[in-house]
């Protein structure tokens, strides 16, 4: 039997006479059922419910719910959702990769009969099988029938068809907790958007939901203060009157005809200059950096985007140590469909180590591991300071991770976002530029942009440094799609160059705000004996809070998650970054002072709000 | 008729480069083959997975991947003349002798009022809003503001929603997110030719989309037809022809005023042209750049926006900006309008790619409010301005006795120099081409455009009287055999 009828058979068989009436309409029958069902079902429910169960308690105009049945309720939801979810992904990754290597032997004119059969395809295909069933027995227990969640009917209303959009609504069931704007809500599955379309819009919606509601909802002291405290998102916000101030001068406001006109797209050549000078300087390079080498884009999101695409192609893989921050799966998936394998680091410390420590050992296993997968792994990503542990790499260590990449021919990309944000004074940073001899020049890539050292990042601005000229000027071509603003582009070089104000004023006052930030959040944390990682650098700091976990897994870590966000809090969690282990998350401190208590104040959670958990913050 | 672009010639509007002086209507294997034994400089992109395009591209960039080398393929030649135009600008003190650019369709005659508007005290407040991570559809008041300035400028029926709007860092990214979310990777976008060589780029670079081709021909066929007249039925035979290929059409793009023809279509031709994509539930994305630059009074534009009634709004999206209405490219303001949400959406989850800044966006909002100034100041000068410009090249072009479409819109004109090729070929062109580089003038010539005839030329006027009067007296230099520089 042939894979795509297998697929068939997986979705068909166990729900008969439910067909699922999502579908993309333009891929072959097998596999627009499984693709849309792993799409839409992605798109449709899973996310729906995420949210649903937190928004449905604070909704002052929503309908209130007997709350034990919701507690219970929402926990059986996350957790077949949050499987259904993983099991999804790896189906969409799988079939992905199916279809990659079917096209990409197609195309080499290997894919004859007998090789159809061989070994890879047979055991992808089993794999895909697996992955169907398993789905499928999910999606047919009595689990999502409890989720009010059961394949719909085809429910096709005459305007929704004429707009070529089938409207996906799930019956509503009296005795389900099913917030009562599910039904306007119910999720359009659009035929007019491509399987990428959606695809994007249903990681957009997971990635970002939280952060949303908070934008639709932010605290405000006075108008506002039942709104959300964001210490989600890594943004400085602890010198943005520094910055408008700064940004308001008149030197600020110089009008030239070559700001209005199509810019040289590696950005515009002051600029270019002024970042190799200032990158020159704060990061103590022994020569002068060259302009040439310098290519300027809308964000760090872009540059890393940009150097994916042309430094791996489809299907190959960079290594990441966890945690990292979770935007760069979406940035390296989205267009360039890159792996990103992760480097697995523990918590735990032995001997003369720290925790997360990233050793070459560990760096050489992973490779290893990747590569009997068969991945063709092409590069490594540092991110140094690290974004959320808050450590700097020693000279040493650096010294040894380019070292490892120079032996397997890995590119290294190094994002130094951070570089300017190390608060504690016996934390010295050294950037990958300082290195008087670099291992390997043409295959190492350094990241910087301004949105965390200034607080800046509705400016849009990231900076590519690399000695390979091949590189800069692949990079160049997207500067057409992914170009900054020439009237930003003037106004930062101004900032940039304002060495006085940056040394004397900014970064003085960053730092021993930072510094109070990260002393106020921390002495809180001792005092709820809630274990972090000491760190002296970022705009963040990681704690572990895997004791309020139960059960102490991840579903424990979203279930805690949940509470947060129920009071109204958003915090990053460890599953995010890929942490191996449950129970960390991440908290941003560079928030104002203001809010940032009453972030505190929503620590423990209110227990009014959570009658039916025997489970507290105070332990 | 129609022709699935092999190759991406992403040649922007300056320059025909060397890969898009080769037809590259080949179909698959064999012709593949024979395109990759080609010289690795005019091996073109496009056949990915195919052969080895990796040995074709090695050459100097050991680090790249074999998709990293191909779109530095992109770089190195598309944008060849520009680059040599960018080392040797023409400044009448500083190098009198540097290249004038009458290729690169950007308005600079206006420089003026801008500066002053865009200097003014509203400008320069900075929010800390402004600073933060955006509304990644762009920012509310913004998207408000663009919502009632295409009312009021598109003369909408109805007032236009915020939320249907989108705000991205330029129209190149609007191509390019639309053609991410709306196409797989391969389906390809119809699109009649003489284009924009650009959009070609803008829809492969991240997304792998391609261009199937309409041609149509400088020949008038009929009483009411125009030169390059489009029409349904080349639609349907175009369509027809890329169906029969075995290639999935997902949508046809529209440029209205149209560049480089300068050509506006009427209500009567635009419904047809959308009835045709409804009946084959295709996307119409229409692309209205120039949309204000219509400076002869007596045509009447009209944007899609304005139809009574459009035949499938779910699927019709409109793109503006600021770029060539307002002559500032360099600012990356681009704006998507479309009623549907799940496009809208798919589009904004791409925000964090094609991101503007903040203080850009509040620019731009403070720009679009002021009606009264653009309105009263701005559009009566700038239009008044093109006009005169407009007015000079095409008597230039008179006295010389070259063809052109005399049209009243858009910032270039299309004109016919097929008498000076010694025989109707590409590559006679592209020597024309860079005669005029030599002789310190560059253009876009008809290539670059995906025009089936050789010879054509986009001549852009809206640069300042004493560029534009040097610009056209190298041009006529040229053209006589005695240019007045020699290399």
């Amino acid at each position: 039997m042939g894979w795509q009828e297998r697929i068939d058979q997986a979705v068909i068989t166990p729900v008969p006479g439910q067909a699922w009436t999502l579908g993309s309409g333009r891929v072959p029958s097998g596999v627009e059922h499984a693709l849309s069902l792993s799409l839409s079902a992605g798109s449709s429910w899973p996310a729906e419910a995420n949210t649903n169960t937190w928004r449905m308690s604070h909704r002052p105009d929503t309908p209130t719910v007997p709350r034990g049945q919701t507690r219970s309720q929402s926990l059986r939801e996350q957790r077949v959702c949050s499987d259904l979810l993983e099991m999804i992904r790896h189906l969409q990754q799988s079939l992905k990769e199916h279809f990659t290597q079917l096209t990409t032997w197609q195309m080499q004119g290997l894919l004859s009969l007998e090789q159809r059969h061989s070994g890879a395809i047979c055991k992808q295909e089993d794999l895909l099988d697996d992955l169907m069933c398993k789905m499928v027995n999910l999606l047919g227990s009595e689990a999502v029938s409890g989720l009010g969640l059961r394949p719909p009917l085809p429910v096709l209303d005459s305007q929704a068809a004429n707009r070529g959009v089938r409207r996906v609504s799930s019956p509503q069931q009296a005795d389900q907790p099913v917030p009562q704007q599910r039904d306007s809500e119910a999720t359009l599955v659009s035929h007019d958007l491509s399987s990428r379309g959606i695809e994007i819009s249903v990681s957009y919606h997971l990635d970002f939901q939280d952060y949303e509601a908070y934008q639709r909802d932010k605290y405000h002291k006075v108008k506002n203060t039942l709104g959300f405290i964001n210490l989600g998102t890594s943004e400085n916000k602890l010198c943005t009157y520094l910055l408008t101030e700064r940004l308001c001068r008149s030197d600020m406001n110089r009008m030239e005809n070559i700001l209005l006109q199509y810019p040289d797209w590696r950005g515009q050549p002051f600029l270019r200059k002024e970042v190799a000078c200032f990158l020159t300087d704060y990061c103590q390079a022994p020569s002068p950096l060259d302009p040439e080498n310098v290519v300027i884009l809308n964000g760090c999101y872009s540059i890393f985007s940009a150097l994916a695409m042309v430094l791996c192609d489809p299907g190959e893989a960079f290594l990441v140590p966890t945690p990292f921050f979770g935007g760069f799966i979406f940035s390296s998936n989205l267009y360039a469909r890159v792996e990103l394998i992760p480097v697995h680091l523990e918590s735990e410390v032995s001997e003369n180590t720290h925790p997360f420590q990233l050793t070459v050992n560990k760096l050489e296993q992973a490779l290893v591991e990747a590569r009997l997968k068969q991945k063709k792994v092409k590069g490594l990503m540092l991110v140094n300071p690290r974004n959320c542990l808050g450590d700097v790499c020693s000279r040493d260590s650096l010294q040894e991770y380019l070292e490892f990449a120079k032996r397997n021919r890995l590119h290294v990309i190094v994002d130094e976002s951070y570089m300017l944000s190390v608060f504690d004074g016996s934390a010295t940073f050294h950037s990958v530029l300082s290195l008087t001899s670099l291992p390997d020049p043409n295959r190492t890539h350094v990241i910087w942009g301004t949105s965390k050292d200034f607080g800046i990042s509705g400016l849009r601005l990231g900076a590519l440094y690399t000695h390979s000229k091949g590189v800069a000027s692949a990079v160049c071509s997207f500067g057409c799609l992914h170009g900054t603003s020439g009237i930003t582009q003037y106004k930062l070089y101004r900032l940039l160059q304002d060495r006085e104000w940056i040394d004397k004023v900014y970064l003085p006052t960053n730092r021993s705000r930072l510094q109070d930030a990260y002393k106020y959040i921390t002495d809180e944390l001792k005092a709820l004996e809630v274990p972090f990682l000491k760190g002296g650098s970022g705009l963040s700091v990681w704690v572990s809070l895997k004791s309020y976990l139960e059960p102490c897994t991840f579903d424990g870590e979203l279930a805690l998650h949940r509470r947060f966000l129920d009071n109204k809090l958003v915090l990053s969690r460890g599953k995010s970054f890929r942490c191996e282990e449950p129970g960390w998350f991440r908290l941003t401190f560079a928030e104002k002072p203001s809010e940032l208590q009453v972030g505190e104040w929503c620590w423990p959670p209110n227990p009014g709000l959570l009658t039916d958990t025997a489970l507290s913050l105070h332990a | 008729m129609s022709t699935v672009s092999q190759k991406e010639s992403g040649a922007p509007a300056a320059s025909p480069g060397p890969a898009s002086t080769r037809d590259l209507s080949g179909g698959c294997g064999d012709d593949l083959e024979r395109q990759c034994c080609g010289e690795p400089d005019q091996k073109l992109p496009g056949t990915h997975g195919v052969g080895d395009p990796a040995a074709t591209f090695s050459g100097d960039s050991p680090f790249l991947s074999c998709r990293g080398r191909v779109i530095k393929w992109f770089w190195d030649s598309a944008e060849e003349g520009y680059r040599t135009y960018c080392m040797d600008i023409y400044d009448e003190d500083q190098n009198p002798s540097g290249i004038i650019n009458l290729g690169v369709s950007e308005n600079k005659l206006c420089f003026d009022l801008l500066q002053s508007r865009l200097t003014q005290s509203d400008m320069l407040r900075v929010e800390p809003a402004l600073l933060q991570y955006p509304d990644w559809r762009g920012h509310l008041f913004l998207r408000e503001e663009v919502a009632k300035f295409l009312s009021l400028y598109c003369k909408s029926r109805t007032a236009l929603r915020p939320e249907n709007v989108v705000v991205l860092n330029g129209c190149a990214s609007v191509f390019s997110a639309l053609a991410t979310v709306l196409c797989e990777a391969g389906e390809v976008f119809l699109i009649p030719t003489p284009y924009y060589g650009a959009i070609t780029q803008h829809v492969y670079l991240n997304s792998h989309v391609r261009l199937a081709y309409v041609h149509l021909d400088s020949e008038v066929t009929g009483p009411d037809a125009r030169p390059f007249q489009l029409t349904v039925e080349k639609l349907e035979v175009a369509l027809q022809g890329v169906i029969s290929e075995g290639v999935t059409v997902k949508g046809l793009i529209l440029i209205n005023p149209q560049n480089p023809l300068g050509d506006i279509y009427s209500p009567g031709e635009l419904q047809e042209y959308l009835e045709f994509a409804k009946r084959h539930e295709l996307h119409v994305v229409m692309d209205e750049v120039y949309m204000l630059s219509v400076f002869d009074e007596a045509l009447e534009y009209r944007s899609v926006l304005s139809l009574e009634r459009l035949p499938d709004p779910q699927r019709t999206h409109v793109m503006w900006s600021t770029s060539k209405d307002f002559g500032m490219s360099g600012l990356r303001f681009g704006v998507l309008y479309t009623e549907n949400q799940d496009v809208a959406t798919a589009v904004a989850s791409l925000c964090r790619y094609y991101g503007l800044s903040g203080i850009a966006q509040h620019q731009m909002a403070q720009l679009l409010r002021d009606h009264d100034w653009i309105s009263q100041v701005y559009l009566p000068e700038n239009h008044a301005r093109l006009k005169a410009a407009h007015t000079y090249v095409s008597e230039e072009l008179r006295a010389l006795g070259i063809p052109f479409l005399s049209r009243g819109a858009g910032l270039f004109i299309w004109v016919n120099l097929r008498k000076y090729l010694p025989q109707a070929t590409f590559k006679e062109e592209e020597l024309l081409w860079r005669r005029f580089l030599d002789g310190k003038v560059l253009l876009s010539s008809g290539k670059a455009f995906q025009c089936k005839e050789p010879g054509w030329f986009r001549i852009v006027f809206t640069d300042k009287a004493h560029r534009l009067r040097l610009g056209m007296q190298r041009f006529r230099q040229v053209l006589e055999g005695r240019p007045h520089f020699r290399t």
